[in-house]
């Protein structure tokens, strides 16, 4: 069983914050509070040294991780506890691949194996993967599917012919957490991916309010929102106050699921 | 046995290599291939290239007999491939001209680029005004401080320079900025990358750009020596002088190739930027190859007193010849590379580059007394302007006005 493949067929809410951020300690807090909102899916950042296709927000919630000495066994294990406070919610790894490769591919999938349903390995694309998928394929954990506006119809159409678990669609050419958000661009690009896929197609990149969500389920054909950077955002209005957080962070999750 | 003609389609050299970015990049890096396959086989894009070569960059560079410095050493015979005549003074010129025209070919309105000691940054910002596109140079803050007169050059030639604050402050992170800044604008905007490091094509792309340095030295050397040189010597931070120069002699199997990298306060300390003996294989900036990294895999920052082999990486090619042992690699301290840098002003009338210096100090001390009647060619990458001020402060020589 794989709890991606029961994804709701509309409105599906995937949240992403950075492991270990601020510290492990609050962090197992924070990833309390947004799996208290039972959304369908939680994408954990792993933190990585050189996030090069991250934006400032996420980029310095790593770099906070990293200081406060954050490893991926450690990471690993509080994804591993978490589990159990909830069977439901689909579980995803977002990282970069040297921190896969260099805990070594085979442990990181074994340990993993049955607790994570998908990972986002953000640097290999799709022609790089072969012995990666086949790796995950046999443990079950879905490799998810990035598709950029600048993925042609050709390109979608291999990339997500064994597309499995959702299909992460970067709303903007950009980093993440930037850019303005073109909702006739995105409607259009998404309407076309579902055309070529059943498997639920996700936007993310640069939802940051209530009022984005809600335009995205309505004047688009995407079945669900990610959201990263506004999460952590939040942390730093808070002016790094972690109480304060978790009940801004509370508010926002509440209004985002809609 | 079959000849030397890596990468192959995927960009792989043995095992190193590959393109490991983003999806967002992918489609553009994958078109930036065809059009560079494209461009080999065009014949006005490689005249437009030589002329250029000849015409704007001074080409070819002499291959100079450093008398002095060979009885000193009292050794090997001693040519520089003396790249530091080159206009904007080093090596970076013949990739930014390369680059460029294509990025010309393909449409593309925007320049970016990131740089390390500046040089490759001066060279981005000289074909830039030459072509007239706008040109945006990422620099680390900490190299912006030591490389003054290079970023005053860059200003001086319309680039908008772009500090950078993240991690180190220095090479790394300025390629990181950059590769940010590509996804961003990534229809409109073309990233001219100054070393052999980065994603397929990049490697290869920039090292054929650069091999004209070993094409040039192959025949200057015949024509004075009537043979091939024993020894290539190279200083190794990304990489690309060094690839230019070893390139064109891979088939020859009795030129023996060593690349100098630079290990800061020592190999074995925290400080060194010596990748290929202090690090292991992993990805950074789209490649796999050596990198220094810790046990969880986080880059680790480099320490060089050269900004331009200040990078924790190293070009995937060299990994590769550097497995196969076609090629070897040592490293090479701070201090020793600034006696090196004062030994050839003094002996040759020729102020290197602090890169090129690492080069020298390896030459001076593996050769000294060894190897006598044998011919060794060095790429003299860069030359020392720019690094003045920085070797004043470590020389303790005050040079403030």
């Amino acid at each position: 069983m794989n709890r991606l493949d029961n994804l709701p067929s509309k409105k599906i809410l995937s949240l992403f914050m950075t492991c270990g951020f601020p510290n492990l300690t609050h962090s197992k807090k924070i990833f309390q509070e947004i799996l208290s909102h039972q959304p369908n899916i939680i994408e954990f950042g792993l933190p990585f040294s050189d996030p090069m296709a991250d934006g400032p927000i996420i980029q310095e919630s790593s770099k906070i991780a990293l200081k406060s000495k954050i490893t991926t066994k450690q990471s690993l294990n509080l994804i591993k506890q978490l589990r159990k406070d909830s069977n439901q919610t689909s579980f995803v790894i977002m990282c970069y691949l040297n921190t896969v490769q260099k805990y070594g591919i085979k442990k990181f999938i074994s340990d993993i194996k049955g607790i994570v349903d998908g990972i986002i390995l953000v640097d290999l694309p799709f022609e790089e993967e072969a012995e990666t998928k086949k790796l995950l394929d046999k443990s079950n954990v879905h490799l998810i599917k990035l598709i950029s506006p600048m993925t042609d119809k050709i390109r979608s159409k291999r990339l997500l012919k064994e597309a499995k678990g959702f299909i992460y669609y970067i709303s903007a050419t950009g980093i993440t957490g930037s850019n303005k958000l073109d909702y006739s661009e995105i409607s259009k690009n998404v309407s076309s991916l579902k055309k070529l896929t059943k498997t639920p197609v996700l936007v993310g990149f640069g939802i940051k309010s209530k009022k984005d969500a809600l335009a995205i389920s309505k004047k688009t054909n995407a079945d669900g929102i990610i959201i990263g950077s506004a999460l952590i955002q939040k942390y730093f209005d808070a002016k790094m106050n972690f109480n304060k957080y978790i009940i801004s962070l509370r508010k926002f999750i509440n209004e985002v699921k809609i | 046995m079959n000849k030397y003609n890596e990468p192959n389609t995927l960009g792989r050299f043995g095992e190193y290599g590959g393109m490991y970015v983003s999806e967002t990049l992918m489609p553009l890096l994958l078109d930036l291939d065809t059009s560079y396959q494209k461009i080999q086989k065009d014949k006005k894009f490689q005249k437009e290239l030589s002329d250029l070569f000849k015409n704007y960059v001074g080409r070819p560079s002499s291959l100079h007999h450093a008398k002095n410095l060979s009885s000193y050493i009292n050794g090997p015979k001693v040519y520089f491939k003396r790249d530091e005549l080159n206009h904007t003074g080093a090596h970076k010129i013949n990739n930014c001209l390369g680059q460029i025209l294509l990025a010309k070919k393909m449409g593309k309105t925007r320049i970016i680029a990131e740089t390390g000691a500046g040089q490759h940054g001066v060279a981005t910002a000289t074909v830039c005004a030459l072509f007239g596109l706008p040109c945006n140079i990422y620099m680390g803050s900490k190299d912006i401080e030591r490389q003054k007169p290079n970023v005053f050059r860059m200003k001086l030639l319309g680039a908008n320079i772009i500090p950078v604050e993240s991690g180190s402050k220095s090479l790394k992170d300025a390629m990181n900025e950059a590769l940010r800044d590509w996804i961003k604008n990534v229809r409109d905007t073309f990233y001219i990358i100054g070393s052999t490091a980065g994603p397929h094509p990049y490697p290869k792309m920039v090292r054929d750009f650069q091999s004209v340095i070993g094409k040039e030295a192959r025949e200057q050397i015949l024509k004075v020596e009537k043979k091939l040189p024993d020894y290539l010597i190279a200083c190794v931070g990304g990489g690309s002088n060094a690839m230019g120069l070893f390139y064109p002699f891979l088939n020859d199997k009795n030129v023996k190739i060593i690349g100098v990298e630079a290990a800061g306060k020592g190999p074995k300390t925290n400080q060194t930027a010596a990748t290929m003996t202090s690090g292991t294989p992993g990805i950074l900036h789209g490649s796999y190859s050596y990198v220094l990294q810790d046990n969880d895999g986080q880059i680790k920052e480099a320490h060089s007193i050269s900004a331009g082999l200040d990078y924790p990486g190293v070009g995937p090619e060299h990994s590769y010849l550097k497995d196969i042992k076609r090629a070897q690699y040592f490293g090479v301290t701070d201090k020793e590379a600034l006696s090196a840098f004062q030994l050839c002003s003094k002996l040759e009338g020729i102020i290197p580059a602090l890169e090129p210096s690492h080069a020298l100090a390896y030459l001076i001390k593996a050769f000294k007394n060894k190897h006598k009647g044998k011919t060794v060619i060095l790429n003299l990458c860069g030359r020392g302007d720019k690094d003045l001020f920085t070797a004043a402060k470590a020389i303790g020589f005050d040079a403030d006005e």
